[in-house]
């Protein structure tokens, strides 16, 4: 099981995926709690866990701070995901893909994103993105904790 | 994406130039069958840290432009230690700079691994990303992987992280990994040395668009090594400086179309940095492995084939594994592992070379050790008027091209340079207007 933290703090509400894999690193130690700069770098770190949470900031249009969840199942069909929004060398649709291609693809994979507001470079979330990430964070603790009664 | 307008005006639109960090725009304006405008927009993140260190404390720099670009960190810690401990009056020790080397090393093999494989072999494919490569050469792909992985690895074991590196500080580092953790990597970075060299010949069969630019090429020059971590400051017209004099000799001017700077030499002359200018002016400091390697992939002492460089960064891909393994050979841990670095007033500069190119930095401190003033020049905005000048040779040569076409040549000449977008814009859109 992993929880990938996407982004760049520096980035300002880029960092919102850091800051929830902070959040969910306080809370249950026993899960390996990452932080990603490059989605390129989940290869490896999640070749064939059974699920892999992705936290990310997001782009879509929503008040700033919504949280969303998009549960992929087993990835077949990432295409909705869109491409990249901010500055990660490979989008993490493209390193789905790639994963399946490699043949490691993790067996479920969650994303958990955070609808950005600001994304200059600085440090600091924006308010909304501040509040939201308690929610996120609990809502990845809930797929955690569902995924665990499951097995 | 691409769009097309009637035969007197037509556009060739691509809105995004995947597989470079980050985002911008590029205008092609074609008149009477000659292109007569390439215009980059450039949005500059380096200049906002520039302004956010300014009353910083002069220990703060390597964490905090780190994390200007997750992909070449080890570039920007090496030039604000450099510049700082410059401005400090303080020499560090020999095995703190080889352990410096190092950790440069673990990042030139990620950097090079990741553009070689994924960013930049699927042109020559016609691949849209190295997913489609992988259905085509999965065996590469993986190679490549598995070379970007001991990178990573070497990254975590001499800076603590893969990814912004947190064991850097000015003077050396926080701790000094053992011979024991560093002998760890031995064996992966012999695979990783064997992988590269199959990388080497494996984008030297690759078909290369025929065009050869005289560039003025500006690297740094080491008297023992290969340039990475430290040296003067060289060029093929005859210069040789320090970093003050590099940072002398450059002027930024500002286009009003771009939140970029566009550098140039003495305030007139476009030059070059990153792999051709490093090879072209430092082929005899290369390992003989890695000569022979460069030889066999059919470069001379000279590569004026911007689209060649996919094969230099290969070569060094092949130096950087060889360098890693002789540094940890010989490794002895520094003990202590930083030295003592006071702050005090002064003005000091610092170049290293970031896989992509040149990056120099330079501060004024104050008696307290605050930061006065910052200057931060990445590689990407030093290529940025050869970047357009290669575009505007190749858009030429090539306008019988249909739109799509030459789109698409248009951002592979982009990514010959690795741009890192992130240091140096935001790029998008690729636009060719003709009438």
């Amino acid at each position: 099981m992993l929880v990938a933290g996407l982004g760049n703090e520096y980035r300002s509400d880029d960092g919102a995926g850091p800051a929830v894999a902070a959040y969910v690193s306080q809370r249950m130690s026993k899960v390996v709690s990452k932080v990603i700069s490059e989605p390129l770098d989940l290869i490896g770190a999640w070749d064939d866990v059974d699920l892999a949470v992705i936290v990310d900031a997001t782009r879509s249009g929503s008040q700033p701070g919504t949280v969303q969840i998009v549960d992929l199942g087993g990835a077949e069909d990432v295409g909705a995901l869109g491409g990249p929004t901010s500055s990660h060398g490979m989008d993490l649709p493209r390193v789905l893909r790639l994963a399946r291609a490699m043949g490691h693809p993790p067996r479920r994979v969650v994303v958990v994103g955070i609808e950005g507001e600001n994304f200059v470079d600085g440090v600091g979330l924006s308010p909304a993105v501040e509040l939201a990430v308690t929610e996120a964070g609990d809502l990845v603790l809930q797929v955690i904790d569902e995924a665990n009664s499951c097995a | 994406m691409t769009h097309q307008r009637p035969a007197d005006s037509r556009t060739v639109h691509v809105e995004g130039l995947a597989r470079v960090e980050g985002e911008g725009s590029l205008l092609v304006e074609v008149r009477d069958g000659m292109v007569e405008t390439v215009e980059l927009e450039i949005f500059e993140p380096p200049r906002f840290f520039e302004a956010f260190l300014q009353g910083r404390r002069h220990t703060e720099p390597p964490d905090i432009t780190a994390r200007i670009c997750g992909i070449c960190p080890v570039a920007y810690q090496t030039s604000s230690c450099l510049a700082i401990e410059d401005a400090c009056g303080v020499s560090v020790t020999d095995q703190i700079t080889a352990l410096r080397r190092l950790l440069y090393c673990g990042e030139w093999i990620q950097s090079h691994a990741l553009h070689i494989h994924f960013l930049h072999a699927p042109d020559f494919f016609g691949c849209q990303d190295a997913v489609e490569l992988a259905g085509l050469d999965l065996a590469a792909v993986q190679r490549g992987l598995e070379i970007k992985k001991v990178g990573n690895h070497l990254m975590e074991a001499v800076g603590g992280r893969a990814v912004h590196p947190v064991n850097v500080r000015v003077g050396g580092f926080y701790r000094a990994p053992s011979r024991e953790e560093l002998g760890a990597l031995v064996e992966p970075l012999r695979r990783a040395l064997d992988a590269s060299l199959a990388s080497a010949q494996w984008v030297a069969g690759f078909e290369f668009p025929e065009i050869e630019i005289e560039y003025q090429f500006v690297s740094l020059r080491h008297p023992d090594y290969y340039p990475i971590e430290s040296g003067r400051i060289v060029s093929s017209g005859g210069l040789d400086v320090d970093a003050k004099g590099i940072s002398d000799l450059v002027v930024e001017d500002h286009v009003a179309r771009s939140n970029a700077l566009h550098a140039r030499l003495g305030g007139k002359d476009m030059y070059l940095t990153g792999p051709l200018s490093r090879y072209a002016l430092n082929y005899g400091q290369l390992s003989p492995l890695a000569r022979e390697t460069a030889v066999a992939a059919g470069l001379g002492e000279v590569c004026n084939n911007p689209f060649k460089s996919i094969t230099v960064r290969a070569v060094e891909l092949v130096y950087a594994c060889e360098e890693a393994l002789r540094i940890i050979e010989a490794y002895e841990p520094p003990d202590p592992p930083a030295v003592a670095v006071p702050g005090r007033a002064g003005i000091g500069h610092g170049a290293s070379e970031a896989p992509r190119g040149l990056l120099f930095h330079s501060y004024e401190l104050d008696s307290d050790g605050l930061i006065l003033s910052a200057r931060i020049v990445p590689p990407t905005s030093q290529n940025l008027l050869c970047m357009e000048d290669d575009l505007r040779r190749v858009a030429q040569a090539n306008l019988s091209m249909p739109d799509e076409e030459l789109g698409w040549l248009c951002e592979q000449t982009v990514r010959n340079y690795d741009p890192c977008i992130s240091c140096a814009t935001h790029f998008l859109d690729v636009t060719v207007d003709r009438r």
